[in-house]
């Protein structure tokens, strides 16, 4: 059974072949830019990091404004999209929180796949009681309910004070913030570990990787040079997928009130809010809700046209 | 198969040590002093010796090594404690909560499954068509909402009248009454049905290429016969692994989504847990959660290895 997109894949890369040497990063991206759903997703996504970075200069209204003649206006063509039992308007808050959201799914991302690679690659390349150890550590991890774990972290950060959390509130980010990161990466890992593994085992008996221990190479040389850039792919994905779920987790966190902190707009928060005027004022939880929709859609858009461009059966 | 079992059991051992340990050592450093937390403003009027004499009571003035140990000695006689702050032994507040919250996530799963796996078997007969495209879309949009915020929207869809129609109620367990799992189970269950279609589907894909379908077919077999006796059953294996996995999601699921209906489960009781200091109750319910992710994985893979022999012998 034959895709359509595989043909065209196979098409264009005899095309490009006679020209010039068809190397894996174009095939790719040919492969990625051909899926409409994934090209859909990217673009979902860059405009919300761009709203993220740019959000002083794009939204409409100062996000922290406080108008009590505007208290629960309906959307229209002043406020697009509503305003708060403040006044405030939604999509300017919805714009800043962008900020918030994009940073905590990005660094907890970023916390989350250095763990599971790392560990993933010493548990793939050592084998023996390493691997036995690194795996149970991995299955308790993945047992262990990912959002009460959150919870108690949270309770427990929250009044501990922790030096190198609070060195980071110079740059603007309160305690509770970089801890959501650490707890969301924390628990995030296994995953990574796990298809990290599983990858190094596939390819640590190539000829390459034998060659590179007869010559001498450490284990860190073979590790880092031979075994991660060969392993790294699927990881990609993943990571993809990741950011998507680190974005639902810190909404729900901040949905049960022990995210970000008011007055800082965060999307689940103002879900939360916005449930407490929802038979009179349905866009104040229905909008910040919808974007963490769409955004999430999108991250998931982009992990799988991925994953599919990435599938060594469409490559072939 | 019996070797099997045995080496899946003992490889348990361990991880259950490892997360009694991280439980233990989050419960541990939970800041704050349970017993000001329950005398409040009396706390001022008691002397130290007093409050030395409530600390030792509950046993939480040794040193960390030996409350852990002792910990670790009670929970192998299922001796989950008391609580700090209500009157109950903690394996009491998890006997209330406990079935009402599998009860929650049994409703999502079944909600999950007949949604779920039509869904994915649909999508590969006719692959690559309109159909396939718009479920798959579907399902990735399933799997990109918020569970709190898609019970608000079936609130106020469903459950009011005002902004839409009221043919559900809106929250409560209404003593057991099943009309009230409904709307919950919904919510609960989209996620999951989405993660089912979509493994269903390339599951489906995979099994189709196989000779004994096509040797089923040859044979003269009728077209749904094949569908159901050769093909679904031999896909459905990649689905029950997907199923087992998912269950602490369904889990954390089921915690947001008691709190949307005002189900009486676990994870209204942690919460407040977690704000009172009840380490007990905190570490109870933290160690049940795990535990029934153990047990329905260990169960998932024991299936495994019953319906494919492959497995046992691997």
């Amino acid at each position: 059974m034959t895709s359509p997109t595989s043909n065209q894949v196979a098409v264009l890369s005899a095309d490009d072949g006679l020209t010039e040497p068809i190397t894996m990063r174009r095939r790719f991206i040919r492969a990625f830019a051909s899926n409409r759903v994934a090209v859909f997703g990217l673009i979902i996504v860059t405009i919300i990091i761009f709203a993220a970075a740019f959000a002083e200069v794009i939204a409409p209204h100062d996000p922290n404004k406080i108008s009590a003649m505007n208290r629960l206006v309906a959307p229209n063509s002043e406020y697009l999209l509503g305003t708060d039992e403040f006044g405030r308007d939604i999509l300017s808050r919805l714009i800043h929180g962008a900020r918030i959201s994009m940073l905590i799914a990005f660094i907890a991302q970023s916390v989350a796949i250095t763990i599971g690679i790392s560990l993933g690659l010493i548990s793939g390349w050592f084998g023996g009681i390493v691997d036995d150890i690194i795996m149970r550590i991995t299955d308790a991890v993945f047992a262990i309910p990912g959002l009460m774990f959150l919870i108690v972290w949270v309770a427990i950060i929250d009044q501990a004070q922790i030096g190198l959390f609070s060195a980071l509130e110079g740059i603007g980010l309160s305690t509770r913030h970089v801890s959501i990161f650490f707890a969301l990466g924390l628990i995030g890992w296994a995953s990574d570990a796990r298809m990290m593994r599983s990858q190094v085992l596939t390819i640590k008996e190539r000829e390459y990787v034998i060659a590179a221990k007869a010559t001498g190479a450490t284990n860190i040389q073979i590790m880092v040079r031979h075994l991660l850039p060969n392993a790294i792919a699927p990881s990609i994905v993943l990571a993809s997928l990741g950011v998507a779920g680190a974005i639902l987790s810190e909404s729900t966190l901040s949905f049960l009130g022990l995210g970000v902190e008011i007055p800082n707009a965060s999307w689940g928060t103002m879900v939360d809010q916005g449930r407490n005027f929802f038979t009179n004022a349905w866009w104040y939880a229905i909008f910040p809700g919808a974007t963490i929709m769409i955004t999430v859609l999108g991250f998931n858009f982009v992990g799988d046209g991925l994953r599919d461009a990435l599938d060594p059966r469409l490559l072939k | 198969m019996i070797r099997y079992i045995t080496r899946r059991l003992i490889q348990v051992i361990p991880t259950v040590f490892i997360i009694y340990t991280i439980v233990f050592m989050l419960a541990y450093a939970m800041p704050g002093d349970p017993i000001k937390v329950v005398l409040g403003e009396e706390v001022n009027r008691l002397s130290q010796e007093q409050l030395q004499a409530m600390r030792e009571n509950l046993g939480i003035d040794r040193p960390f090594h030996e409350q852990y140990l002792d910990f670790l000695g009670d929970m192998m006689r299922f001796d989950l404690g008391r609580s700090f702050i209500q009157r109950e032994d903690v394996i009491d507040i998890i006997g209330y909560r406990l079935p009402r919250t599998l009860q929650l996530m049994l409703g999502g799963m079944t909600v999950a499954l007949i949604i779920g796996i039509p869904a994915g078997v649909i999508s590969a007969i006719k692959q690559y068509t309109w159909i396939d495209h718009a479920l798959m879309v579907f399902a990735l949009v399933g799997l990109s909402m918020p569970v709190f915020w898609q019970g608000l929207v079936a609130q106020l869809l469903l459950s009011s009248n005002t902004t839409g129609i009221a043919i559900f109620p809106v929250a409560g367990y209404g003593d057991g009454n099943p009309y009230y799992m409904i709307l919950p189970s919904l919510v609960l269950g989209t996620n999951l049905s989405a993660i089912i279609a979509r493994v269903a589907r390339s599951a489906m894909l995979e099994v189709a290429g196989q000779d004994y379908i096509n040797t089923a077919r040859a044979k003269g077999l009728k077209g749904r016969t094949v569908l159901i006796r050769h093909h679904l059953r031999n896909a459905i294996i990649p689905v029950l692994t997907v199923v087992g996995l998912q269950v602490a999601g369904l889990m954390t699921g089921a915690l947001v989504t008691e709190t949307i209906f005002n189900w009486p489960g676990l994870g209204r009781a942690i919460v407040p847990a977690i704000l009172q200091r009840d380490t007990p109750v905190i570490m109870g319910i933290l160690l049940l959660g795990a535990f029934v992710y153990l047990i329905v994985n260990l169960i998932t893979d024991i299936m495994y290895a019953v319906l494919d022999p492959r497995i046992r012998y691997g």
